[in-house]
């Protein structure tokens, strides 16, 4: 029976990515390669051709099963084996868009077979029985920052002493009908993300990615503390002119990380405003802290990028090497902003964020021990 | 006489963007687009240039281009015949 008054930990955190798992793309990021490919928007229908990083193998067009059923398997051999789906084990399946790349293929082609992968629901219904887990899972989406929110709500189940253990599952792969919404906006274009970087239009890359994070009373050796979420409301596809969105969702984190050296793992997908708006607040909340970003080799892994990128975060420090800022090459945004890789022994936590359509922000502190 | 490209132009934005209340011949050339008097946002930007690509068969590479394209009636018009299929121009 676990301690009911133990800290809250993270027990086990995992993902893949085009690169293989956490060791693999940290050691990729490492080198400063780029999972980043033109591939045709709409698939095997043509289209422009845009930055994007599927998983080895895995193309755009949708199948059934999805292609990407075969990452979450291999993703669930690396969960630590329990009763996943019990009360005592709830899980939160969290992501931006699946089942909405089945939905379009179910209207485009009429083919029935898709209409059991074309909602959030009967996808998610579908992975739990093929993992094996109980009935006790729960769905939580919130664009970008949906594994964030999942993160949060499992912490909070744990710290009301509603369960021992949680499991936070989150999993964004592509869909000609994903793609062509970011395309649409002209966000995705033929160039590739320059996160940071100082340039006259902006580029972001889209990538497949899913991560796993066991959190648990007591067992673990990594805490995230102060989960923060905010949600400025402006406007579906902008922030506030005057960064308060980001500096609003900083602040608490801020203030739990004073007296620490941390290092600052940023969203950075390439877009001009947000990404000047996001260092302008990162170097006031956290003076002097190196900010970097990797979706430009990653591409944005939508919902899943905040479970994702904690995975690979937690491996720098592991490691005791942070990858640098990829593809940011040039004048960055700030002063801050880390283009090379760099020791991380002397410090002692890690601020990860992620932001989202809406105006949602989220952030926490990561620390080890 | 009017410009027959910036009329085509103004009686779109109208229907695409269904301003009940706005009457063509009333959107000034010079007035900005996104953000002046009629209030129009970036979802309104995203509707107007897929109705403006698909009818002058223009391309717009990035939400910066599309920002410059959109600044005003007129720029948007010097876009249009710069960029655009010159069969698809009004005469």
């Amino acid at each position: 029976m676990a301690d009911p008054a133990a800290p809250v930990r993270v027990a086990a955190c995992g993902c893949i990515t085009p690169f293989g798992d956490a060791a693999a793309t940290h050691t990729a990021l490492l080198r400063g390669e780029c999972a980043l490919r033109p591939v045709r928007i709409l698939g095997r229908e043509g289209g422009d051709a845009v930055p994007m990083a599927l998983l080895p193998g895995r193309s755009l067009d949708e199948t059934t099963p999805p292609e990407w059923v075969a990452a979450i398997r291999r993703l669930h051999g690396s969960i630590p084996d329990g009763d996943w789906g019990s009360p005592g084990r709830p899980v939160f399946v969290t992501g931006s868009n699946f089942g909405v790349g089945g939905l379009y293929a179910l209207r485009r082609t009429g083919d029935a077979s898709f209409a059991s992968w074309s909602a959030l629901p009967t996808c998610t219904e579908r992975v739990r029985a093929e993992l094996g887990w109980g009935p006790d899972v729960s769905i939580v989406s919130h664009a970008c920052v949906s594994a964030h929110l999942g993160l949060l709500l499992a912490t909070r189940v744990i710290s009301e002493r509603l369960a021992d253990d949680a499991l936070v599952l989150s999993f964004d792969f592509l869909s000609p009908f994903v793609a062509g919404g970011f395309h649409a906006l002209k966000i995705l274009n033929a160039d590739f993300p320059a996160p940071y970087r100082v340039r006259d239009s902006g580029a972001i890359g889209l990538g497949d990615g899913a991560g796993f994070a066991v959190l648990s009373r007591g067992r673990g050796d990594w805490t995230l503390s102060c989960q923060s979420l905010h949600n400025e409301m402006y406007h579906f596809t902008s922030n506030r002119s005057d960064g308060s969105g980001f500096a609003r969702c900083l602040e608490p984190v801020a203030a739990a990380a004073r007296g620490r050296r941390v290092w600052f793992k940023g969203h950075g997908t390439g877009t001009l405003e947000a990404g000047q708006l996001e260092v302008g607040a990162a170097e006031r909340a956290f003076p002097g802290a190196p900010i970097v970003g990797w979706k430009g080799s990653l591409g944005h892994t939508l919902g899943s990028c905040g479970i994702v990128e904690l995975a690979i975060a937690i491996e720098s420090v592991r490691a005791g090497r942070t990858p640098g800022t990829i593809g940011g090459a040039g004048r960055a945004m700030g002063h801050s902003v880390a283009l090379e890789s760099f020791e991380n022994g002397s410090f002692d936590g890690v601020v990860c964020a992620s932001n989202a359509f809406g105006g949602a922000h989220a952030a926490f502190l990561l620390c080890h021990g | 006489m009017a410009d027959p490209l910036t009329a085509r132009l103004k009686q779109l934005i109208v229907e695409t963007l269904r301003l009940e209340d706005v009457a063509p011949a009333e959107i000034p050339d010079t007035e900005p687009l996104i953000g002046g008097g009629l209030s129009l946002d970036s979802i309104d930007a995203l509707e107007l240039v897929v109705r403006l690509e698909k009818e002058f068969g223009i391309k717009i590479a990035s939400s910066e281009e599309a920002r410059r394209a959109l600044a005003n009636v007129a720029a948007l018009a010097d876009f249009i015949r710069e960029r655009g299929d010159p069969s698809r121009l009004p005469s």
